[in-house]
């Protein structure tokens, strides 16, 4: 051991010191970078001393996992939480006022009201107003739900044109990460920009993460479909233009297999493609049966029958009727009829119509009058029409609120149905939520940068650089010693 | 070696949520304090939202009927004081007749077909009341008048009682062959020529032009009730046929025997009109009755949906509200231990 190797054990001292003063500094200004991963400088011994070997990121894969799997429920939960609460709004706020349940109730009063006082031209009108609202409210509450369906297509189509360039992106990082380590560089910072897009990714599918050598991800759906392996696959998707209640949205191919979409208010699917899929096809579509059940039950419960004493006409629309101008068959869907009910021009005085008739009948001909003599206090047809609404009648199973109802009932009932849906999704969602946040803050206490330990550790590099440099001039001053000795 | 084990950003983010959250809640719960329902009632009350609309929408019905069911009443007791009035004059005309029974005098004879003029016209009158835009005795033909001035100038009952007898006699009423006219002549006359012009479906083509089914009208849920009368009920066929054969026959040239003949028998037309108006207006006031009764359950019902409503959807605003004191201490402890937490870092020391 020589004075000379004290002062180099010093310098290596020194050197060390600097590498690990630039990790603590890079940590700290990361401090704040969630995708970041905090650096630590491994010290190995040698024969002067200690030298670094490797930076190390810290990591816990299996939070990571954790974490990226709750993510992707809470964004899926999260989109379709916001697709059912779009749908919830087409019915107005706290008191439903827009939704055909208030609408159907609103008319129904009015109905009896005139049903009271048949004679008086002014309530006939305001009834024939307030059908119109109903028929109005039917055909836009259609509309919305259909464009509430084209608004979850485009989004498909920006979430997949999203995900590919993220797969791009990915197969970059992941490159660069295989390829440092192979050559044995320091991809640390390749690590991180990796976790970066991953953790966007699983904000539109639900990946599971397979680990291979020289730190190579292989990326697979958590059903199953190959996402990345080596080469980033690629996911297809067709928009659709426009939607009815007849048009069905495309598929999404995850290489050349059809993602599925979530399940159940509390989805099972998990990112946003797969409830964003089930806004598109499960709920709305069912919603729009829904409406279209209701206004068969309307155009039903206002069907004319003929009044002969041995009819033979068939029924006919009468104060309700739509683009396919004959009373639908009971108890069978018809797809898009919300979206074409109105009130019959007949009854409408702004189209030359007598709203009288609605008291009278025979819109569709003599033989379908109730009220022949044109009495001016005739009250039976209006008030049947007013127990219509609270009598049962046959809806279609396939509308999903069960085949038989009252009018008035079924449409209380839909909204039943959506809420309980929206409930559901919500509390749903706080528990998402909360889980990927306790994981996240648990894994970001785990691998995230902490100011003070920083700090703390920068004094102690202080110290140890002050006791190097003293070292070193003590060194220095007996090396002197030892020359001024021997001159 | 990473030794602490609470990162920053960590730290930061927690307290952050941590209003973030109370914040949210805070909002919903004074509108929950304010409104005394749930801030969200789909979001907090799932399927059962379907009973909460419905029982709202219940609550609006009944109070619809219950204004609706002042429309019956209002119709009810029109028609009430017009059947009232009907009845006085039938009662007026069952005097005159009764006065004038068994005398021949002239003069009396022209004073009790005057008050019999006088009350068939009170009773026309009476019988053509409108209230609201509705004849009240037109049964559902409430828009046309339902009885016809008989004393009017052209009235086709006047002229089918004059064709009639002209018809069955081969002179007129006021001839003097009238004189000739025997009891049971008189007798054949009324009960098989003129009675039926009252009776039978003749009386909707000289008299009325009421329908024979009356307004009805629904007072709750399940009941229904009839708003008003017709003038086809059988007391005005009474009193009509009673009051004609006053006017046309009591003064005619007949003899004092066939007189006597037509008198008591318009007495008993006339005590028969009485009686069955009276029994319209009781049932019309059995009606009123079912009303006032209808409007009572109404009332309790609508109490009822409310409470049921109060229970389903409102919240307990002294619960609310102390929720909403003690996380408005909640969130200002977070504001300052945030600000405390922010101020302690080790570079403040160093």
């Amino acid at each position: 051991m020589s004075l000379t190797s004290a002062i180099r054990t010093a310098q290596s001292a020194l050197s060390n010191n600097s590498t690990q003063t630039s990790v603590i500094s890079r940590n700290i200004s990361n401090a704040s970078n969630p995708d970041y991963n905090r650096r630590s400088a491994i010290l190995a011994t040698t024969t002067f001393g200690a030298t670094v070997v490797t930076t190390e990121r810290s990591q816990n894969q299996t939070l990571l996992r954790q974490g990226l799997q709750g993510m992707s429920a809470s964004t899926g939960q999260q989109t379709l939480l916001s697709g059912l609460e779009r749908l919830k709004s087409i019915f107005g706020g706290n008191d439903y006022e827009t939704s055909p349940a208030s609408m159907m109730a609103t008319f129904r009063d009015t109905l009896s009201t005139f049903a009271v006082k048949p004679s008086e031209a002014t309530l006939a009108e305001s009834a024939i107003a307030d059908a119109n609202q109903l028929a109005t409210g039917l055909r836009s509450a259609s509309k919305a739900v259909q464009a509430t369906r084209l608004d979850a297509d485009r989004q498909i189509a920006l979430d997949v044109n999203k995900l590919n360039s993220l797969l791009a992106d990915f197969k970059k990082a992941n490159d660069a990460v295989v390829g440092g380590t192979r050559s044995g560089r320091d991809v640390n910072q390749q690590m991180d920009e990796r976790e970066r897009i991953l953790k966007q990714i699983v904000e539109i599918v639900p990946v599971s993460i397979n680990g291979r050598e020289s730190n190579d991800l292989a990326l697979y759906t958590a059903g199953g479909l190959t996402l990345f392996e080596t080469i980033p696959r690629t996911v297809t998707f067709t928009a659709t233009p426009g939607f009815d209640a007849n048009v069905n949205g495309n598929q999404v191919f995850i290489d050349g297999q059809p993602l599925e979409p979530g399940q159940g208010a509390a989805t099972s699917g998990q990112g946003s493609l797969q409830a964003h899929l089930q806004v598109r096809d499960q709920f709305a579509p069912k919603l729009q049966s829904q409406l279209d059940e209701m206004a068969r039950g309307l155009i039903a419960a206002f069907a004319e029958t003929d009044q002969s004493a041995t009819p033979t006409l068939p029924d006919m629309p009468g104060l309700f009727t739509w683009s396919g101008g004959t009373v639908p068959a009971a108890g069978a869907l018809v797809p898009g009829l919300a979206s074409s009910i109105i009130v019959n021009p007949a009854l409408v005085t702004a189209s030359g119509g007598n709203p009288m008739l609605l008291r009278d009948g025979g819109i569709n001909g003599a033989a379908y009058s109730a009220n022949p003599a044109g009495n001016a206090s005739f009250s039976a047809q209006l008030d049947s029409y007013v127990q219509a609404f609270d009598s049962d009648m046959t809806f279609d199973g396939a509308a999903g609120l069960g085949t038989s109802a009252s009018l008035s009932g079924y449409a209380a009932d839909s909204l039943g149905w959506l809420e309980q849906s929206r409930s559901d999704a919500a509390a749903s969602s706080e528990t998402k939520d909360a889980f990927v946040y306790r994981t996240m803050e648990a894994y970001s206490n785990l691998t995230g940068v902490s100011l003070d330990e920083e700090m703390s550790l920068l004094l102690e590099l202080e110290q140890s650089y002050k006791a190097s440099a003293r070292i070193i001039s003590a060194v220095d001053e007996m090396l002197q010693a030892l020359l001024a000795a021997a001159r | 070696m990473k030794t602490s084990f609470i990162s920053s950003l960590a730290a930061q983010n927690s307290m952050r949520l941590t209003i973030q959250r109370s914040q949210v809640e805070i909002q919903s719960l004074q509108k929950e304090v304010v409104t005394g329902r749930y801030d969200d009632i789909g979001k907090s009350l799932g399927a059962s939202v379907s009973r909460s609309v419905t029982l709202n929408r219940e609550v609006v019905r009944l109070e619809t009927m219950r204004d609706s069911n002042s429309l019956v009443t209002q119709r009810l007791s029109a028609s009430q004081l017009a059947l009232g009035e009907m009845s006085t004059q039938a009662q007026d005309l069952l005097e005159s007749f009764i006065s004038v029974n068994s005398s021949n005098d002239k003069n009396r004879l022209a004073v009790a077909e005057q008050s019999i003029r006088n009350a068939l016209s009170s009773f026309t009158s009476a019988a053509n009341t409108s209230s609201n835009g509705e004849y009240l005795m037109g049964g559902i033909n409430t828009d046309t008048k339902p009885l016809t001035e008989y004393q009017a100038a052209g009235s086709p009952a006047k002229a089918a009682f004059d064709a009639a007898f002209l018809g069955h006699f081969g002179f007129a009423q006021t001839n003097p062959a009238a004189a000739g006219i025997t009891v049971a002549d008189m007798d054949d006359f009324l009960t098989n020529t003129l009675e039926p012009m009252f009776t039978g479906a003749q009386w909707n083509a000289d008299w009325s032009t009421a329908s024979d089914s009356n307004v009805t009208s629904r007072i709750s849920r399940t009941e229904l009730v009839e708003s008003n009368a017709n003038a086809n009920e059988e007391g005005v066929r009474k009193f009509a046929l009673a009051a004609v054969m006053g006017l046309e026959l009591l003064s005619a040239p007949i003899s004092d025997e066939v007189r006597s003949f037509v008198n008591s028998r318009a007495i008993q037309h006339a005590g028969e009109a009485v009686n069955k108006i009276d029994n319209i207006r009781s049932k019309l006031g059995i009606s009123e009755n079912r009303v006032s009764k209808a409007n009572t359950a109404l009332e309790a019902q609508e109490k009822i949906f409310k409470l049921h409503l109060a229970d389903l959807e409102g919240v307990d605003a002294y619960e609310a509200s102390t929720r909403m004191k003690s996380l408005l201490a909640q969130v200002e402890t977070s504001y300052q231990l945030t600000a405390r937490l922010q101020q302690l870092s080790l570079t403040n020391f160093l």
